[in-house]
């Protein structure tokens, strides 16, 4: 059974030694996160009032957009059934570029999602808008599921990432780094989506908007869920304070190409969101 | 047996995360790897440097070793066996300020002697795209050469390459493997900043099938003389052990593909499609 939580080291651990040999490390203890091919993908025991099925909704992205701080606020809906048994990203369908995905494993995932009647139950694997496998997949499994994709500011993005990273002590070259950038092409990632799933069924929200207008954003997003809109979650105005503890500003001339590589992406994700506010990404705002 | 010839076999047994870790130990990195110092090598006695004549842009897994191996055979070509073919110089700068010291300090990375062209093959440009416009800002009449193969091939040759090099299979390193095979999306990049003529893109199935024929027409892209290899029969290793997949994931994956593909034929109409198959049976 996935046990939320046991997949992580103690944070200190990243002070001294580089991730490769960290990653090594967790894996000689046992230990596998869900995104890694030896996770134990076992469903977990149905409850006699819980049945299961595909999921109500899928959150797909945006990693560094927040999409933890917004899943939580979800899933503190009481209409929305949350087990702490299992991650809150499944990454389940992360797995299926190599391996054969049939009515078995359809029906696997849909046992991932156990919820008691007159509740809706859902995943947020901030990966998957950037994994081109999954969304077919997806739509075989879950055709119905809402889908939810918080983008933020691709440059400040990829700014973050690469902070976190050197605080993690990850590599920051090649591969590492082409991932990092990639994860910003929200355009084409929901060009993506939208071959697999129609528009009425995505909600594109920006992270920027949700801190400056948490309750508005997440009273639209209950609404896209079907639930009862006037909840308010107690932790709601809380300070949030996502992604690494200092992240050095980038010279203009980076910042230029950068802007230079994303502005035809962010047009295209324009086009397909007209009602995005470019205001909130000054870069980006067209003069 | 000599205590180096020792040394070195027993290297060799060593798994390949563990021999990187010794040579990083002794301050030893390849080109690809953090920690590399991009410090041009040593000018030998009359070596000139400049931009590059030619760079070739990918792909992993599509014979580019040996289609540089041929190249660098020609008379024509300057190419130190103590600089790597892989430059990998653009690898590291995306959010790192891009100026004309970093412009000089790629054109070191070129000795040659005059009336000698030079250039460097780094796989990895194709799918990092940032790449295009730094390079064109480095080498703006540059000569990009690239080698396609069957997305699906490369793929399940590319995944297996980089899990027998000791990568942890997650799914970025599954996410990595599948991206590469989106060629013309890619391609598309370089063709914002580099004009078509200066593009020459190869089939690996075609190298294979007429290597003779293919390395004729890089020469004469190159502009270079007419010339035939000693080598150019030798057989070729690209494909080492590939990742066994089963048909209908198989499927799965070229219908990925296909949209890409299609694209690509459009952009590269003397691209041989019946050498893909996998792709068009998706199609049909």
């Amino acid at each position: 059974m996935m046990a939320n939580g046991l997949h992580r080291l103690p944070y200190p651990v990243h002070r001294w030694l580089p991730e490769e040999q960290r990653v090594d490390l967790r894996h000689w203890l046992g230990r596998y996160r869900p995104w890694e091919a030896g996770f134990d993908l076992t469903p977990p025991a149905v409850a006699p009032d819980e049945t299961t099925g595909p999921p109500d909704y899928v959150g797909i992205g945006v990693t560094l957009g927040g999409a933890t701080w917004w899943h939580g606020l979800v899933t503190d809906h009481p209409g929305v059934s949350v087990r702490s048994d299992l991650p809150g990203a499944r990454h389940y369908l992360s797995r299926f570029a190599t391996e054969p995905f049939g009515p078995e494993q359809v029906d696997a995932y849909h046992h991932l999602f156990p919820r008691p009647l007159g509740t809706i139950a859902g995943e947020w694997s901030p990966s998957y808008s950037t994994l081109p496998w999954v969304l077919p997949l997806l739509a075989r499994a879950a055709p119905g599921a809402r889908l939810i994709m918080i983008v933020r500011d691709p440059v400040e993005r990829l700014r973050l990432a690469m902070a976190l990273g050197r605080e993690r002590r990850r590599s920051q070259v090649g591969t590492a780094l082409a991932d990092a950038v990639e994860r910003g092409f929200y355009g084409a990632q929901l060009r993506q989506v939208l071959v697999a799933f129609p528009r009425s069924q995505v909600l594109v929200l920006q992270y920027e908007t949700c801190l400056d207008d948490p309750a508005g954003q997440l009273a639209t997003t209950y609404r896209f869920l079907g639930l009862d809109d006037t909840h308010r979650p107690v932790g709601l105005h809380r300070a949030f304070r996502p992604g690494p503890v200092t992240a050095p500003t980038l010279e203009l001339e980076a910042r230029e190409r950068l802007v230079d590589l994303y502005a035809s992406d962010v047009a295209e994700l324009v086009s397909m969101v007209p009602d995005l506010d470019l205001h909130r990404w000054p870069h980006f705002t067209p003069d | 047996m000599s205590a180096p010839r020792i040394a070195r076999a027993a290297f060799r047994r060593l798994s390949p995360r563990t021999r990187s870790a010794v040579l990083h130990r002794f301050g030893i990195f390849a080109p690809w790897e953090e920690g590399f110092d991009f410090t041009p090598p040593d000018l030998r006695p009359g070596e000139i440097i400049g931009p590059p004549d030619f760079v070739g842009i990918g792909v992993q897994k599509g014979g580019t070793s040996w289609w540089y191996e041929l190249i660098a055979s020609h008379p024509g070509v300057s190419a130190r066996a103590d600089i790597h073919k892989e430059r990998h110089y653009f690898s590291h700068l995306v959010t790192q300020p891009f100026g004309e010291a970093e412009v000089n300090q790629y054109h070191g990375w070129f000795p040659r002697l005059p009336g000698t062209i030079v250039g460097e093959w780094t796989p990895d440009y194709l799918a990092h795209p940032w790449v295009p416009e730094l390079l064109h800002r480095a080498a703006p009449d540059t000569r990009l050469l690239i080698i396609l193969r069957d997305p699906v091939e490369r793929f399940r040759s590319g995944l297996s390459f980089r899990l027998s090099l000791g990568t942890i299979e997650d799914e970025g390193t599954v996410a990595d493997a599948v991206r590469q095979g989106f060629y013309a999306r890619f391609l598309r990049r370089y063709l914002d900043h580099f004009s078509y003529d200066q593009l020459l893109v190869l089939q690996y199935e075609q190298c294979v099938l007429d290597p003779a024929g293919q390395l004729a027409a890089t020469y004469e892209f190159l502009g270079l003389d007419a010339h035939q290899p000693d080598a150019l029969r030798t057989g070729v290793n690209v494909s080492g052990a590939k990742r066994p997949i089963d048909p209908d994931t198989g499927r799965r994956l070229a219908a990925l593909y296909a949209p890409d593909v299609e694209d690509l034929y459009s952009l590269f109409p003397h691209l041989d499609r019946s050498l893909w198959p996998s792709i068009d049976v998706v199609g049909e």
